[in-house]
């Protein structure tokens, strides 16, 4: 998804929405997760999500505008958004592009394609983000 | 009870076993499918959003953790692709 972003991000903007974690430690945790020390309880506050996006901001030098949702899960309920999704929405406001339900298709490359398809093929090569493989949000 | 209920019954069973079964082989342990049905199920939702629908406007928290903003407020300019996602 940083990839795209550095991509588009000059005819398109961007915007990545922090809903409540996946695989917390006190929920279905990942060994994968164990592994590369991503270990986080759910959050119970507003202030314990603020601190694990923070976190995952900077471990992962993740580039894209960022927000987070209320610990009513209003924008996870909205958007149906939860574990993870993509949406493109246009000009007018309205989904141009609604894609599935991550993990299984959550597919970057959905709207790589629908950014293709309105303003053609990707002109810069964006080489210079290392934070590309960037976990949990791609 | 008559062979029919039986044999339903049995294979009922069976369907559920198999399931079960290539649930725990999916989610990687039978403990892992406990964990999906008890933690993720609740949560997901098939999404309701059609193309050329209104997108939703929802109040977010910046990452400073002290200013607000509207997910519509990013709208209207260029086309915006929203990520959801969580860390882990």
């Amino acid at each position: 998804m940083v990839k795209i972003y550095n991509d588009y991000k000059d005819r398109a903007d961007f915007l990545t929405v922090y809903v409540r974690e996946a695989h917390p430690t006190d929920e279905w945790q990942m060994k994968s997760n164990v592994k590369e020390d991503v270990c986080y309880a759910q959050p119970k506050t507003l202030e314990q999500r603020v601190a694990i996006a923070k976190d995952f901001v900077e471990r992962q030098k993740y580039p894209l505008p960022f927000g987070i949702d209320d610990m009513n899960n209003a924008a996870d309920l909205a958007y149906s958004a939860w574990p993870e999704r993509l949406y493109v929405i246009d000009e007018h406001g309205q989904i141009a592009y609604a894609g599935g339900m991550g993990p299984f298709n959550y597919d970057p490359e959905e709207v790589r394609a629908w950014l293709t398809k309105r303003f053609g093929p990707a002109t810069q090569t964006s080489s210079m983000e290392p934070a590309a493989k960037a976990a949990g949000m791609h | 009870m008559s062979r029919f209920s039986k044999w339903t019954l049995g294979s009922m069973l069976a369907l559920l076993v198999i399931a079960f079964a290539g649930l725990s082989f999916m989610a990687g342990s039978p403990k892992d499918v406990y964990w999906m049905v008890r933690y993720a199920f609740p949560h997901m939702h098939r999404g309701k959003l059609r193309l050329g629908d209104d997108a939703p406007d929802v109040k977010l928290l910046a990452l400073d953790g002290s200013n607000h903003f509207h997910l519509r407020e990013r709208t209207g300019g260029k086309p915006l692709v929203v990520v959801f996602g969580s860390y882990t």
